[in-house]
């Protein structure tokens, strides 16, 4: 059973003459494991089929499941509690609480949820291998890009969800640290079984994939492995 | 509480002017309070005293005592106990050698009566005769000694201090008491007259027979003169400084809301749902008042402690109690207004910006 799954999504603002279809008929599953591209160019519908996946916003019609149950019709709370326990976010920079330490992002976590988290011993060991072991008492500014690329997917991470979705997440990244972050996100997905879904459109992250959808206009144009 | 502590640990520049805001508005707050309280009690702490409930005065004084005289034929139906008291009370100017010229107010009165036999004296004795006198306090802080010989207004006759009363002072001047017979010198007006007034500690007592008016204590004290049009002036200055207080909070936490509309766009699409972030507006609001509020009060103490005693300032627990309560009510207001704009942060916002 795929871990998210997308039937005949739809999505349209407004009316009438302003009427905007932002997806139509969009298909789409990824499973444990799997790293997934969702590539196109600007305003094919990337951004608004992460919002959709990722339960920020409802579609106009067409079913999103996630484990088996359809989110299509949440609550407003319910959405909430399924962000912080099912589906974790990497976005574009300076996704990060500008305030708090690295440690205390994850504190953060703690606070609002406090079961299934990954154990401390997890978390350190996930820190050094995303290389930020020794940030932890830094703040957001004091760090790289890269770095706070990084210390973004140990939050995400830290919640322990089923699904990782990626904006833009090698956006404000040179070469080395895109293919640094590309196999990072291989790896997580193999060795977390978490899927993996990168809505971008950086050509460097192709290798690293194992299914990619390319996006016009709204619709899904191409769907290889 | 956690959000809310982060952020002004991290960012101590911007909180701390927050801060130093509303130390300066509740510092001025508790100062003008202390004032008000100071003053008010200069014009009526004699009253309070002698708790008096009842007041009868002659109905064309326009409520004024010193205006006020009762003679042998208002005082005929007076039906005086134990609980009532005759007072006469008049303007002087009192002087001593080698001593300043005082402008104080003589209060005359009996000695079987209430007022002498509960006159607190903190130094000396009471007075026991038409000689002698008891003065406020103030006396003493302008260098009035005991024994000293006062003169009063262009009098030959000299008067002893024997004893310094405690809070004996009425209209904001300090109060010199001595005898009726005294009054009678001091006034001289009319024949036959008696007193300027009945004080009464009974809440149902009434003389309203020929010239004579009963007032009850509330109405007497709201018309002595100036104290409602004072009272009035600290009242609205004080009310000022909470409105200001309360716009400052307001917009600055209105302010730094909007400036952090991102991060709470990024902390909702994560799932952090809107009451985290709510009670972390709120609770920042209230610990920048509390501590604001924490550093007026030292300032106070201290100001209160190095002011000299002639300013009559009087910061007591319950202007702590109000000054605290009214700036945290300030405090919880001023945060609810932004919390309309948290409630709508729209959490698709952190998608592709």
């Amino acid at each position: 059973m795929a871990v998210i799954e997308l039937n005949n999504v739809q999505k349209v603002y407004g009316k009438g003459a302003a009427k905007v279809v932002a997806l139509k008929d969009i298909n789409f599953k990824a499973d444990e494991g799997d790293v997934v591209l969702i590539m196109g160019p600007s305003g094919a519908g990337k951004s608004t089929f992460l919002t959709i996946a990722g339960s920020l916003q409802k579609p106009t019609s067409g079913q999103v499941i996630v484990g088996g149950e359809d989110i299509s019709h949440l609550s407003t709370k319910q959405s909430n509690n399924l962000r912080l326990t099912r589906i974790g976010f990497v976005l574009q920079a300076y996704n990060l609480v500008p305030f708090l330490k690295v440690k205390e992002q994850f504190q953060l976590v703690d606070r609002v949820k406090k079961d299934n988290n990954i154990s401390l011993v997890v978390l350190k060991k996930l820190l050094r291998r995303l290389k930020i072991s020794d940030l932890v008492n830094k703040y957001p500014n004091e760090l790289s890009g890269g770095q706070q690329q990084r210390v973004a997917i140990a939050r995400a991470l830290y919640a322990n969800p089923e699904i990782i979705l990626a904006d833009e997440p090698t956006a404000s990244l040179d070469s080395e640290n895109v293919d640094e972050v590309g196999q990072l996100f291989k790896e997580l997905a193999k060795d977390y079984h978490k899927a993996v879904i990168l809505v971008t459109h950086d050509p460097r992250l192709k290798k690293y994939a194992d299914y990619i959808y390319e996006m016009m206009d709204g619709k899904i144009v191409n769907n290889r492995q | 509480m956690f959000l809310a502590i982060k952020e002004i640990k991290r960012e101590k520049l911007r909180y701390g002017l927050i801060i130093l805001m509303i130390f300066l508005i509740s510092y001025l707050i508790f100062i003008l309070s202390s004032l008000a309280v100071g003053l008010a009690s200069q014009n009526t702490q004699a009253l309070e005293s002698w708790d008096i409930r009842q007041v009868v005065l002659n109905k064309n004084a326009n409520v004024n005592m010193s205006q006020s005289v009762l003679n042998e034929t208002d005082l005929k139906h007076a039906n005086l106990t134990k609980d009532e008291a005759l007072l006469g009370q008049t303007p002087v100017v009192a002087k001593s050698k080698n001593r300043p010229q005082v402008s104080a107010q003589f209060i005359g009165i009996k000695k079987a009566q209430f007022i002498y036999q509960d006159q607190e004296i903190i130094a000396g004795r009471k007075a026991n005769n038409s000689s002698e006198v008891v003065v406020d306090q103030a006396f003493k802080v302008k260098g009035y000694q005991l024994g000293d010989y006062l003169q009063l207004n262009n009098s030959k006759k000299k008067y002893q201090i024997v004893g310094f009363a405690k809070d004996a002072k009425i209209n904001i001047a300090p109060i010199i008491f001595g005898t009726l017979a005294t009054w009678k010198t001091l006034r001289q007006g009319m024949p036959n007259m008696q007193a300027s007034a009945i004080m009464s500690r009974r809440a149902d007592y009434r003389n309203n027979h020929g010239n004579n008016q009963t007032y009850t204590i509330k109405y007497f004290i709201n018309k002595l003169p100036g104290y409602t049009a004072q009272n009035m002036t600290f009242q609205l200055m004080i009310s000022f400084l909470f409105g200001i207080s309360l716009i400052i909070i307001a917009v600055f936490l209105y302010i730094l809301t909007m400036q952090k509309m991102h991060n709470f766009a990024v902390m909702r699409a994560q799932g952090i749902p809107s009451a985290t972030l709510i009670k972390a507006t709120i609770s920042q609001a209230l610990m920048l008042v509390i501590i604001g509020v924490i550093l007026g009060l030292l300032a106070m103490t201290l100001t209160a402690k190095l002011l000299p005693a002639a300013v009559p300032m009087s910061f007591t627990p319950e202007i702590v109690l109000s000054g605290t309560i009214g700036m945290m009510i300030t405090g919880l207001i001023g945060s609810l207004i932004p919390i309309r704009s948290i409630l709508k942060v729209d959490p698709v916002k952190a998608i592709g910006e």
